[in-house]
């Protein structure tokens, strides 16, 4: 079969590999009816995340129809159309249990990996590096997906690819976002970024009863969508001498009740802060850009949250006297899909919710290495690309 | 993985250098002993190249091949120069395991399962074999007695048998490898109830890796052996008793073929 690979730092190629096969009793093998690029991959793209290998699939969201199951699949059936989160729960240990399925103890063959890092490990993630399983990812004619029973959810007929696509990653990552931010009427939600994960983070947190949502961007398309899917106002941090200070002005003095980074380890920025992470960044001294997340700690609202979904390597200049000073709440985690995928699929067949226009742009397999190439430069007002195998 | 550390507590310093055992005086035996230690070296480094778990086992066996060259060891009952070796069964086989100066290693986890029943599977030969299958081939050859294997490249192995030697249901298991073993061992799992359905299992490895200083030198130095394979071990334990499967990249698909076992 067609698959995108990673063959090294900004190398992407479109190789044949093998077909995936059933493994283990519960897996189930998917035929792919649509993948997108998510803003992490280009991390792992840039090399700031370690342990890919060459010749890797990459993709991690995606939507598939069920074409093989293993003996001990019992509820997946053959035909039925599903969404996948990327993270890969067992459903059977003590975090499956306690709905942080990210955090599953069974799904991550190289553990061990992680845990001199880590202290621990996460789940495994499709497509996303050996240290996060090393399973093959979706941007591929088929994917195998690991305890069927519990990772895949029945899209419902009345919703097509698109609408459903982003329940499998961006959106339970944003609303996630907004829901450790235990929004209470009257709050005020600052978020940094307005890619996928921003976006959705901005329409959760105004679903779940935000009375002001702030999204923070450069781009003008990306601030055109917060204005008009979010209700967002925005601000364009390259317009702006301090974002902090755009915040005060715009919450009373207070600073906003919660901030939530979706930008994560490559931020952009302006001044001195920022040329300085990026030229420990370039010579290797460190893996993250912090930009972004320093400013939500600092803007944040005392006894406020702080809500961190962008993904970071070991970042080692985080004022955390800020943090302890101010008295924030932080809640962090890479996503728990699974605990609210049904919900999200219910939003938008009630039409509360519909997250299918973050798909701009549609290409084959064989156009992997271009749509990445425009995705990380953000041309033609991209927000997501949508490979359909 | 729930709660686990390593905690290589205390260990003892070797007795000695193990200088003063024999050594042989031919030409040929030299030259024996020159090949078998470029051998064992080229070994060494292959597997710490590798960095995974074939490599550790390729580091293992090299380490033993480089050690017995450098102690000029003759061959004595073994099976020449191809690795081999299975414990004569002539000799006195009450179980010895690991001298006092062995590497030691502890490892914990969390499994949602209670004690008894952890005992049992892990009693249970077919789920002891997949457990280790990272590490070495573990074959029941009796009730309490297992036949274990580390393979590596180019068909140098490293034989033992174990014995189990203490034993309390439900809780406790100890088992020590027979005399003659080239990689003197033993080991021991304590499963200990938290709340009703919670078990913490404790493994706990004690092993002198070929080599002897210089072994031990580079397993801690690299920090692989033991830890790996012990850490390992429980992990594919809890998975299988949790979920009924290991999980595993095998038939995974890349660029590079099929496939991503270590």
């Amino acid at each position: 079969m067609r698959a995108v690979c990673w063959h090294g730092e900004n190398d992407l190629r479109v190789d044949t590999v093998p077909r995936p096969a059933l493994v283990n009793p519960k897996d189930a093998v998917l035929r792919v009816r649509a993948s997108t690029a998510c803003g992490s991959d280009l991390h792992v793209i840039d090399g700031l995340i370690p342990t890919m290998r060459e010749g890797d699939v990459l993709g991690h969201e995606f939507v598939g129809e069920v074409v093989e199951t293993g003996e001990a699949v019992e509820e997946t059936e053959t035909g039925q159309r599903v969404v996948v989160p990327s993270f890969i729960g067992c459903g059977a240990c003590s975090y499956c249990h306690d709905d942080l399925w990210s955090l599953c103890d069974n799904t991550n063959p190289n553990a061990a990996m992680q845990e001199p890092v880590l202290g621990d490990s996460t789940a495994g993630v499709y497509g996303y590096t050996h240290a996060f399983g090393g399973y093959a990812g979706s941007h591929a004619e088929y994917i195998r997906v690991p305890h069927a029973d519990v990772n895949c959810f029945e899209v419902p007929d009345e919703l097509d690819d698109e609408q459903a696509l982003f329940a499998s990653d961006a959106w339970p990552t944003g609303y996630m976002g907004a829901d450790f931010c235990d929004i209470e009427d009257g709050d005020t939600v600052a978020v940094w970024g307005c890619g996928g994960v921003g976006l959705m983070a901005q329409e959760s947190a105004a679903l779940m009863g935000a009375e002001q949502v702030i999204g923070i961007d450069r781009f003008p398309e990306r601030l055109e969508a917060a204005r008009e899917h979010a209700g967002a106002e925005t601000i364009d941090y390259t317009a702006v001498d301090s974002v902090v200070d755009r915040l005060d002005a715009l919450t009373g003095g207070r600073g906003p009740d919660a901030c939530i980074d979706a930008v994560g380890m490559e931020a952009h920025g302006t001044g001195l802060a920022h040329r300085y992470d990026r030229a420990k960044q370039e010579f290797g001294l460190h893996t993250d850009r912090g930009e972004a997340l320093r400013q939500a700690i600092r803007a944040v609202r005392k006894g406020g949250t702080l809500s961190v979904l962008g993904v970071y390597g070991l970042m080692d200049k985080f004022p955390v006297g800020v943090l302890m000073n101010k008295g924030i709440t932080v809640e962090t985690a890479q996503q728990h899909g699974q605990r609210y995928v049904p919900q999200l699929l219910d939003h938008v067949v009630e039409g509360e919710m519909d997250p299918s226009y973050l798909a701009t742009h549609e290409f084959s397999l064989e156009d992997g290495p271009t749509a990445y190439r425009m995705f990380k430069e953000k041309e033609d007002g991209m927000i997501r690309p949508v490979f359909k195998p | 993985m729930a709660s686990q550390h390593t905690d290589r507590g205390e260990r003892e310093q070797p007795a000695d250098d193990r200088t003063g055992r024999s050594t042989s005086g031919t030409d040929t035996k030299r030259r024996g002993r020159a090949v078998r230690g470029v051998a064992g070296a080229g070994l060494v480094l292959y597997g710490l190249g590798k960095r995974s778990l074939r490599g550790v086992a390729a580091a293992v066996a090299g380490g033993w091949l480089l050690l017995r060259a450098l102690r000029g060891r003759s061959e004595g009952g073994g099976t020449g120069g191809s690795g081999n070796w299975t414990a004569p069964r002539e000799r006195e086989r009450e179980p010895e395991g690991a001298p006092p100066e062995a590497l030691d290693v502890q490892r914990s986890v969390t499994v949602e399962r209670p004690a008894e029943e952890l005992y049992e599977r892990w009693r249970d030969p077919e789920t002891h074999e997949r457990v280790w299958a990272h590490f070495a081939e573990v074959r029941a050859v009796g009730e309490d007695r297992q036949h274990w294997t580390v393979a590596g490249p180019r068909g140098v192995a490293l034989e033992w048998d174990a014995e189990v030697v203490a034993a309390d249901p439900g809780k406790f298991l100890r088992w020590k490898s027979l005399p003659g073993a080239r990689v003197p061992n033993e080991g021991s799992v304590r499963f200990r109830s938290r709340g009703d359905a919670e078990t913490e299992v404790t493994l706990h490895v004690r092993f002198d890796p070929p080599g002897g200083r210089v072994g031990s030198a580079l397993a801690e130095r690299f920090d692989l052996v033991p830890d790996a394979a012990a850490g390992t071990a429980l992990r594919r334990f809890k998975s299988l008793v949790e979920t009924g499967e290991v999980p595993t990249l095998e038939a995974n698909p890349s660029a590079r073929g099929a496939g991503d076992l270590v």
